[in-house]
C-alpha cells in the first residue's frame, strides 16, 4: 500500500514537466554559471601561483651510483651482464630527474622556484614558511634505489616530503611527486632487463614515503557549487512533495484514500518515503550530471552514498512535516513560506552561495545546523579526502534532524480528515 | 443495515445537521433531497465515516462506526459532490490507483478497470489526462472510481450535476441495474426531482440541517393531497396582482418567478373565477392557468415555501 502511494507520488511529479525542469535544470545551469564565473576567485588565480620548493640532498648522487657499480662488479656476474648494468645505470638518476625533468620542466619554469639546500639548513627552511614543499633526500637514496630496482633487494628508498598547509599549491607539488613516483617505478629501463615480473611487484610496492603535514586538497569552484546547488535544490523536493500532497486534500482524493480504509499513517509514511526516495534520486541525478560534465568526482563513494542517503532522509522529514502542517492549517501557505524564505536562509547559512562559514565559527555552526549545511560540510569533507569517520558528526545530525521532524509531523498531522 | 441516530454536526456556532434520524435497508435506493446548504453533504460525510459527528451515532449492522469505521469502509463506495480525481493522471491511471488502494490487483483489477470504463463510456478516452476532459466526463469518472470495488452500499452526492441528459440517463440506468442485479444499496442525493422520482423507493427531505419529511414516494406526495398546485402565466405581472394573491385568505402559498406564479389552494376551492377577477382589477392579461400534478418539488414548496433549486 505504501508502495502504491509512493509510485503515484512519483508519477505525479513526473507529470509536472515545468516543476521537473526547474528542479533538475536550474541547479545544473547554476553550477555551470557559478562554477565558471567564480573559479578564479575560488582558486586564487592559478597563473599567479608562485611555488617555492626546497630540495635537500644529503649525499651526492654520482657517488652513490659509483658505489653501486662497484657492488655490481664484486658480485661476480658474467661480463656481459655487468656491461649491461653499467649502461642502464647511467639512465637511473632519480635525483637528477626530480631536479631537472620534474621541477625544472619548461612549462613549470615560471611557477616553480627550486632551492637546493644542505642538510643543516632544514630547520631554517621549515621555519621560513614560504616554501610550499620541502623534500629531503636521505643518505643512500639513489644507491638503495638501484639495489631495489636492479637486484630487487628488499630495501625501501624513501623521500621525506614536508608540505606547508598555509602555502599555496602544496597539492600541486604533491601531485607532481606522485606522478614522478609512478613513472619511476614503472620506467622502461627496468623492462629491458627482462625483469617485467618484478616490475609489476615493484609498482605495487610502496616506494617513497610521503609525509604530508596537511592533506587538504583545495576545492574547485565547480566542486563547491555542484554541492552548494545540489543541497539547496533538493530542499525544493520537500516543498514540491508537500504541495502535491496538499493538492490531494484540496482535490478530495485524500478523502477517497481514507474511505478505502487506508490508514492515514500509511499515507504519512508514503509521503515521508516519497520525499526520501525522490530526494535521493534528485541528488544522484545532479551529482551524476556534475560528474560527467563538470568532472566532480568523489574519492570515497561509500561516504558519498552515506551522506546522500542521510540527507535524503532529512529531506523526507521536511516533506512530511510540511505536509502535516498544510493538512493541519488547511493551507499551503507553509510550503510557499518554506520554498521562498526558509530555503533561501538555509542555503545562505549552509554556504550554498559562498563559504559563509569562513566568516566565523559561530556562522559555521549555524550553517551546520541546517540540513543542507550539514550535508554540504560533509560533502566538502569527502572531496577534501576525509572519510566516513571524519564526517560522522554531520551524518548523525542529519539523522537526528530527520527523526525530530518526523515526530513533529506525526503530532501535527490531523487525526481525522475533514469533508470540507 | 445503516442507521443514523440523532446525528448532529456543529461547525463553529452553527448546526449544519441537527438531530438527524435515518435508516437504510439492504437493496434500497434512498433519495436525499434538500436545497443548497441543507446539510446533505455533511450528513453523508458523517455516515460514511469521513467526519466525526458532534452528537449522535452512526450504526452499521447495529455497531457504532464512529470509533471503528473499518467494517463500513470495506463495503461502501462514495461519489463525492466534488470531482475527486488526479487531474494530471489519465482516466486509466486514476482507476488503477484507486483500484489498488481498494486492494484489487492483477487480472481482476484489469478486468474491473475495463468494465468501469465501459460503464461510464470512457473506454476510448482511457489514456487521456483527466485535465483535458469535459466537466461531464470528469463527473462520469468520479462515479466510476467509486464503483470499482463493487461496493454493497454506494453513496452518491449530486453525481449528475453538469452531465448531459444522455449520459445522465445512462448513469441512472446503470445505478438501477446494479441495484436490481447485484442488490447494491444506493443513497442518492440530488437537486433533480425527476432523478429521485425515477430511482428512489424512499425519500428523505432536509432543510437547514433538519429532516422535514420522509417516507415512500407516494407517502410524501400524499402530504399534498389536501392541496392543489396552480400555475399562472401572464404577460407583465404587476405588484397589484401579486398583492391580491397574497391578501386572499384561501390561497396558502404564493411563489413568484420570472413570468409565472405558483400558488397552492385547498382542494375544494374553485379558484378560477377569483383569479380572472383579480387579473381584470390589476389590468393584466392571463396567458394560462393550469392545475399541476403534484411533484416532489411541490412537496418541497409546500413544506418550506421555497423552491428546491434557488
Ligand atoms: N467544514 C465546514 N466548516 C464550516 N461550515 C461548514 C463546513 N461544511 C459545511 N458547512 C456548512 O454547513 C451547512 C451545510 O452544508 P452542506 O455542504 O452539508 O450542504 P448541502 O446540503 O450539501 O448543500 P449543497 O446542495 O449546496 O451541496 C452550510 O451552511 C455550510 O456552510
Ligand atoms: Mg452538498
Amino acid at each position: 500500500m505504501v508502495g502504491q502511494i509512493i509510485k503515484k507520488q512519483l508519477l505525479l511529479l513526473l507529470r509536472s514537466r515545468v516543476q521537473l525542469l526547474l528542479l533538475i535544470g536550474l541547479p545544473i545551469i547554476l553550477i555551470a554559471i557559478l562554477g565558471t564565473a567564480l573559479s578564479s576567485f575560488m582558486e586564487g588565480g592559478t597563473v599567479e601561483i608562485d611555488l617555492k620548493i626546497a630540495l635537500i640532498e644529503e649525499e651526492d648522487e654520482q657517488e652513490q651510483i659509483d658505489r653501486f657499480i662497484r657492488d655490481a662488479d664484486e658480485k661476480g656476474l658474467p661480463a656481459e651482464a655487468v656491461a649491461e648494468i653499467r649502461s642502464s645505470v647511467a639512465q637511473i638518476t632519480p635525483i637528477q630527474t626530480l631536479k631537472e625533468s620534474v621541477f625544472g620542466n619548461e612549462s613549470m619554469e615560471d611557477i616553480i622556484k627550486l632551492k637546493l639546500a644542505n642538510a643543516d639548513e632544514i630547520e631554517k627552511l621549515l621555519e621560513d614558511g614560504s616554501y610550499s614543499t620541502i623534500i629531503e633526500v636521505p643518505k643512500n637514496f639513489t644507491y638503495d634505489m638501484l639495489h631495489f630496482l636492479i637486484f630487487a633487494e628488499d630495501v625501501h628508498p624513501s623521500l621525506k616530503v614536508y608540505q606547508n598547509e598555509a602555502a599555496l599549491g602544496a597539492s600541486i607539488v604533491q601531485e607532481m611527486l606522485e606522478q614522478y613516483q609512478e613513472q619511476f617505478t614503472i620506467g622502461s629501463f627496468v623492462s629491458e632487463k627482462g625483469m617485467e615480473l618484478q616490475v609489476a611487484e615493484i609498482g605495487e610496492q610502496q616506494f617513497g614515503e610521503i609525509i604530508s603535514i596537511n592533506q587538504e586538497k583545495p576545492t574547485s569552484a565547480r566542486d563547491y557549487y555542484a554541492i552548494g546547488m545540489a543541497v539547496m535544490n533538493v530542499l525544493f523536493i520537500a516543498s514540491t512533495i508537500g504541495t502535491i500532497a496538499f493538492q490531494e486534500k484540496k482535490n478530495h482524493v485524500f478523502n477517497r484514500i481514507i474511505l478505502a480504509n487506508v490508514s492515514r499513517w500509511i499515507y504519512f509514511i508514503g509521503i515521508f518515503l516519497s520525499g526520501t526516495i525522490i530526494g535521493f534520486l534528485h541528488l544522484l541525478i545532479i551529482f551524476g550530471f556534475s560528474r560527467i560534465f563538470y568532472g566532480v568526482t568523489w574519492p570515497d563513494l561509500l561516504a558519498f552514498f552515506a551522506v546522500t542517503l542521510a540527507f535524503a532522509v532529512a529531506v523526507g522529514g521536511v516533506a512530511v512535516l510540511l505536509t502535516a502542517i498544510c493538512y493541519r492549517i488547511n493551507s499551503e501557505m507553509i510550503t510557499n513560506f518554506f520554498s521562498s524564505i526558509v530555503v533561501t536562509i538555509f542555503a545562505t547559512l549552509g554556504g550554498s552561495f559562498f563559504a559563509i562559514g569562513k566568516l566565523s565559527s559561530f556562522v559555521q555552526l549555524l550553517g551546520d545546523l541546517t540540513p543542507n549545511g550539514a550535508a554540504m560540510s560533509a560533502y566538502l569533507g569527502i572531496i577534501r579526502g576525509e572519510g566516513l569517520a571524519d564526517i560522522s558528526n554531520h551524518l548523525l545530525f542529519l539523522i537526528i534532524f530527520a527523526v525530530v521532524l518526523i515526530v513533529a509531523a506525526a503530532f501535527s498531522f490531523p487525526k481525522r480528515g475533514s469533508a470540507a | 443495515m445503516l442507521e443514523l441516530v440523532d446525528l448532529s454536526k456543529k461547525f463553529k456556532h452553527m448546526y449544519a445537521v441537527k438531530n438527524l434520524n435515518m435508516f437504510i435497508e439492504k437493496g434500497e435506493i434512498i433519495g436525499l433531497l434538500g436545497p443548497n446548504g441543507a446539510g446533505k453533504s455533511t450528513a453523508i460525510s458523517m455516515l460514511s465515516s469521513l467526519i466525526e459527528p458532534t452528537e449522535g451515532d452512526v450504526r452499521f449492522h447495529n455497531k457504532s462506526i464512529i470509533k471503528n469505521p473499518a467494517p463500513l469502509r470495506k463495503i461502501i463506495g462514495v461519489v463525492p459532490q466534488e470531482i475527486a480525481l488526479y487531474e494530471d493522471l489519465t482516466a486509466e491511471e486514476n482507476l488503477q490507483f484507486f483500484g489498488k488502494i481498494y486492494r484489487l490487483k492483477g487480472q481482476l483489477l484489469k478486468r474491473k478497470v475495463d468494465e468501469v470504463l465501459e460503464q461510464i463510456g470512457l473506454t476510448d478516452r482511457r489514456r487521456d489526462i483527466v485535465k483535458t476532459f469535459s466537466g461531464g466526463m470528469k463527473r462520469r469518472l468520479n462515479i466510476g472510481v467509486a464503483m470499482l470495488h463493487e461496493p454493497e452500499l454506494i453513496i452518491m452526492d449530486e453525481p449528475t450535476v453538469g452531465i448531459d441528459p444522455q449520459s445522465r440517463n445512462y448513469i441512472l440506468e446503470t445505478v438501477k441495474r446494479l441495484n436490481q442485479e447485484k442488490q447494491m444499496t444506493v443513497l442518492y442525493t440530488s437537486h433533480y426531482m425527476e432523478e429521485v422520482e425515477y430511482l428512489c423507493d424512499r425519500i428523505y427531505i432536509m432543510d437547514k440541517g433538519n429532516m422535514i419529511a420522509s417516507g415512500t414516494k407516494d407517502e410524501i406526495k400524499r402530504i399534498l393531497s389536501a392541496e392543489k398546485t396552480i400555475l399562472i402565466q401572464a404577460e407583465l405581472l404587476n405588484d397589484t396582482f401579486i398583492n391580491f394573491l397574497h391578501e386572499n385568505p384561501t390561497i396558502n402559498r404564493v411563489i413568484k418567478e420570472e413570468k409565472e406564479i405558483t400558488i397552492m389552494v385547498p382542494k375544494e376551492i374553485n379558484i378560477f373565477p377569483i383569479l380572472v377577477k383579480m387579473a381584470e382589477d390589476a389590468k393584466i392579461e392571463l396567458n394560462s392557468v393550469d392545475i399541476k400534478i403534484p411533484t416532489l418539488e411541490d412537496v418541497f414548496l409546500h413544506l418550506t415555501g421555497r423552491a428546491l433549486r434557488d
